[in-house]
């Protein structure tokens, strides 16, 4: 019998899927930000039910500043990128919207495939679960390597982040909430640089593509 | 109190008393007379305290080892000192003991110049690096010490950095050393593998689980590791141009004992931590050993250079040591217990001659090059009027060096011509022919390295000075000249102990657990060393007399013939012009006529260029320039041909930067992907 803590894993785990499967149909950088947003808010619910369940007010802590540094600083920034620059409509993709699909499924099922397997071990009764943060994984790396935009790549890689604490999560690999803390700290600090960063991309070459910046290759 | 003064506890102080200097050093750096003296007295002190720890072991053979816990994982800080760690360490500690007094006045002339505190630092980190590099047990801890021998030794040929040659050298060195680090590191992973222990007794308890295609990919791996370490052709091509790069009395440990800690690990390795050796490892080193002695030995003698010279005569030096190694590797596979033994002891006893003689002379080239302030042999001459004493030592060391009775040279020479002797009478015909050829190579060897020290004392000491500075030098301070006569008078202590010397390296050479119940094929007395077999016998004692005997007669019948002939100055018939410096031999024209013999070897070169009065005209020369080289070889069929293909490669390597970072992701999923599915099959 699976118990409602597995059904409820794997509910949350399919809503943090499907929002990365729409931050690659999506063309808007709004709508991405919007949708990284809802996923780490998704996390932030998550990690709120396991403080509960523990009890555990430095639990509760780490769900309050991941909450804050996830869903409220982030897309602040974002937002203010995309104000600043107008970047709208910069979502790009190399492939277009059906091959972008059929890869998506490759990826999927390679994550469900019998290589994966083994890693079900970690957490009999979530395997599933498991298996679909794995696949997240994936089609986060997949989604910053099809996007020509900077902003939707750093979208990429704080979904991969996420896709990593969900697998974690249901691994039960959690570490101590000190080290949790580390690692908000350190995404705090990864959105703040890169975002100034990506400000002096623009700065230097008139444009947030990545495709454009072709001549930072040695000649 | 005494019972403190056990070998691991004094052998502990010692590396304390290093490390104290080094660091001391560095604070001291301001003052370059208190970092030199800091420095090298602490080095010093070290030194004596290593020789302490490792006369016992060496003599009467109380193994000690001890470990230290370490936070790494893998990693423990394990040392095991055995009779044959003991002579390495003691080899060290004793040249480092000289090394440490001859520098004291040597540095000064550095001061104000370059970063005294510095050159203190990574000279006692040297030190410590060495010695931990023979008696480490464990494969990570050795590697990292290897590093560490490695890294600082790189810094002292790099300190005169205001050289461009120097760091140019160092570059060469650096990566050279890292080059065979790195195969080092493919073997011991190998050796790991096999036997799933990082620590060389566990090792060796365990290799029989290896197959023999491991061992001989590791024998294939750690030999090019090691070898590049200790300079055997074709892997030595950084050793002629660092070790005349760093301070003299730093290339003299460099030549005398650095390059031993890859001798040491051949005996380590293929001698003990892998006991089954097959006959092809001993062939192939006996192979590399004639090659290297003979080619070492031609390339110094072209060389004008007086620390390439001796570097090159390092790498002969090395082959000698490999063809007793070699020789005792192939009598053991063949179950010839005594001969191997022989073999062996013939190896460790060249060790410490060659430390000996080739620090001696180093120091010799080194007071030499700081009074004229050139390494070019051709413009040094007559330089006996001016520094007497080191003549006399720097003559002792090349008597030594070319294995001229009664010099320690010749003793370690001996016995290893008996080893080989005894291969070409004892072996069937499939390994005969190499032991025939090693033994021409090592007779071919010992006339030209005579040769090649007529050339160098004449062209350095002897005739007229060919260059302004010469007139203007003067003798080496107190303690070089101190260190110079002390290790003269080693050179000629150790050959009449021949016999002594030769029965503690039998003592050593047994402690390795595949000799414990052997005998060595020699018998050594006080004053005789000779074969069981009553092949053949040295006499200490017979050769004094004889030399005595020759010196007697040749001072009487030179006395005789000049008897009624007195010395008269006047004018020379030279065709009008007074005799000067330019009519001398030079050391080029000298070895001339053997690079003319092996000028299939050598390739030499000769570029001329011609100035003319009227470049119009060209009738009239105004001067012509002859340059005289000999082409390298290596460079252009070994090297040359890797190079390029490495060039090539990364050309095509090269590809995969598109400049695209999307790409760079999707090579990371790829690899990410790929990686997965290898842990999962």
């Amino acid at each position: 019998m699976i118990s409602i803590a597995s059904q409820f894993l794997f509910f949350i785990e399919t809503l943090l899927f499907i929002s990365v499967i729409f931050m690659h149909l999506t063309r808007k950088n709004f709508t991405a930000i919007f949708l990284y947003a809802a996923q780490a808010l998704i996390i932030s619910i998550a990690l709120f039910y396991s403080s509960l369940r523990e009890a555990s007010l430095l639990l509760l802590v780490v769900t309050i500043i991941t909450f804050l540094v996830k869903v409220v600083i982030a897309p602040y920034f974002f937002f203010g990128l995309i104000k600043k620059h107008r970047l709208q409509f910069s979502a790009s993709t190399y492939l277009n919207g059906p091959t972008t699909l059929i890869i998506l499924a490759l990826l999927t099922a390679f994550s469900y495939s019998y290589f994966f397997q083994p890693l079900t071990s970690l957490a009999p009764d979530d395997g599933n679960a498991l298996l679909l943060a794995m696949g997240m994984m994936f089609i986060s790396i997949f989604l910053i390597v099809n996007r020509k935009g900077v902003l939707s790549q750093m979208i990429g890689i704080l979904s991969l982040e996420n896709a990593i604490v969900s697998f974690v999560y249901i691994a039960r690999l959690e570490t101590t909430a000190g080290s949790q803390l580390g690692i908000l700290f350190n995404i705090l600090i990864w959105i703040i640089i890169a975002t100034v960063f990506a400000s002096m991309i623009y700065r230097h070459f008139g444009s947030l593509d990545a495709s454009a910046m072709r001549h930072l290759k040695e000649e | 109190m005494f019972n403190l003064l056990t070998s691991s506890n004094v052998f502990f102080f010692a590396l304390i008393l290093w490390l104290l200097g080094a660091f001391g050093s560095l604070v001291l750096r301001r003052n370059d007379q208190v970092a030199n003296w800091w420095g090298n007295f602490f080095a010093i002190f070290g030194a004596i305290a290593a020789l302490t720890a490792s006369l016992p072991v060496l003599i009467s053979g109380p193994v000690f080892s001890f470990s230290i816990a370490s936070s790494l994982p893998l990693v423990s800080l394990s040392f095991n000192v055995d009779k044959l760690s003991a002579f390495f360490i003691f080899v060290i500690s004793l040249i480092a003991f000289f090394t440490s007094v001859y520098a004291l006045s040597y540095i000064k002339q550095y001061y104000r110049h370059y970063n005294i505190g510095a050159l203190g630092f990574f000279y006692n980190i040297f030190l410590v690096g060495m010695v931990m590099v023979v008696s480490a047990s464990n494969v990570l801890f050795f590697l990292i010490v290897w590093e560490i021998m490695s890294l600082s030794s790189y810094f002292l040929v790099i300190f005169e950095n205001k050289e461009k040659d120097n760091v140019k050298a160092g570059s060469l060195y650096f990566i050279m050393t890292h080059l065979g680090t790195a195969f080092i590191a493919l073997a011991f992973l190998l050796l790991y593998r096999a036997t799933g222990f990082l620590d060389f007794g566990a090792i060796k308890e365990n290799i029989g689980v290896a197959t023999p295609l491991v061992k001989n990919i590791i024998f294939i791996l750690a030999f090019i590791g090691f070898g590049t370490k200790a300079g055997i052709i074709p892997f030595h091509i950084w050793l002629p141009s660092a070790h005349p790069a760093a301070p003299s009395y730093v290339s003299a440990l460099m030549s005398g004992v650095m390059i031993k800690t890859g001798i040491y690990m051949f005996i380590r390795i293929f001698m003990d931590v892998m006991p089954d050796a097959p006959l092809w490892w001993g062939v192939v080193i006996l192979i590399f050993g004639a090659t290297s002695s003979l080619l070492g030995v031609l390339y110094a003698l072209t060389e004008h250079d007086i620390k390439k010279l001796l570097a090159y005569h390092s790498i002969e030096n090395i082959g000698i040591i490999l063809m007793g190694l070699g020789g005792s590797l192939v009598f053991w596979s063949l179950n010839m217990m005594p001969l191997a033994i022989l073999g062996l002891v013939a190896a460790l006893f060249h060790t410490l001659n060659h430390a000996i003689f080739k620090s001696l002379l180093f120091m010799g080239a080194g007071s030499v090059i700081s009074a004229t302030h050139t390494r070019n042999m051709e413009e040094y001459g007559g330089l006996i009027k001016y520094m007497p004493q080191t003549a006399f030592f720097f003559l002792i060391g090349s008597m030594a060096i070319s294995a001229l009775p009664p010099f320690n040279g010749f003793f370690s020479e001996w016995l290893t011509f008996q080893s080989l002797f005894a291969g070409v009478g004892a072996l069937d015909v499939s390994v005969r022919w190499v032991f025939v050829l090693a033994a021409g190579s090592l007779a071919f060897t010992g006339g030209l390295a005579a040769m090649c020290f007529v050339k160098a004392f004449g062209a350095v000491f002897l005739a007229r000075p060919r260059n302004e500075e010469v007139c203007h030098a003067t003798e080496s301070g107190i303690t070089p000249r101190i260190s110079m006569a002390a290790l003269a008078a080693l050179t000629l202590i150790i050959g009449f102990s021949a016999g002594p010397t030769a029965n503690i390296l039998s003592g050593v050479v047994n402690d390795l657990c595949i000799f414990h119940s052997s005998q060595p094929a020699f018998y050594s007395t006080a004053l005789t060393v000779g074969l069981r077999n009553n092949f053949a016998s040295v006499s200490m004692p017979l050769i004094l007399i004889s030399i005595l005997v020759a010196l007697a007669f040749t001072f009487f019948i030179v006395s005789f013939i000049t008897r009624n002939k007195k010395i008269k100055i006047g004018a020379t018939w030279d065709c009008g012009t007074a005799l000067d410096s330019r009519m001398e031999i030079t050391s080029t024209g000298f070895a001339r006529a053997v690079i003319s013999i092996f000028r299939g070897v050598l390739m030499p070169t000769k570029q001329v260029s011609v100035e003319y009065r009227d470049e119009d005209m060209r009738y009239f020369q105004k001067t012509e320039t002859v340059e005289l080289g000999v082409h390298d070889i290596y460079q252009s069929h070994f090297y040359q041909p890797i190079y390029l293909f490495i060039i090539k490669v990364s050309e095509q390597v090269k590809r995969i930067q598109s400049g695209n970072v999307n790409m760079y992701i999707l090579y990371i999923l790829i690899i990410l992907m790929a990686l997965l599915l290898i842990v999962n099959i």
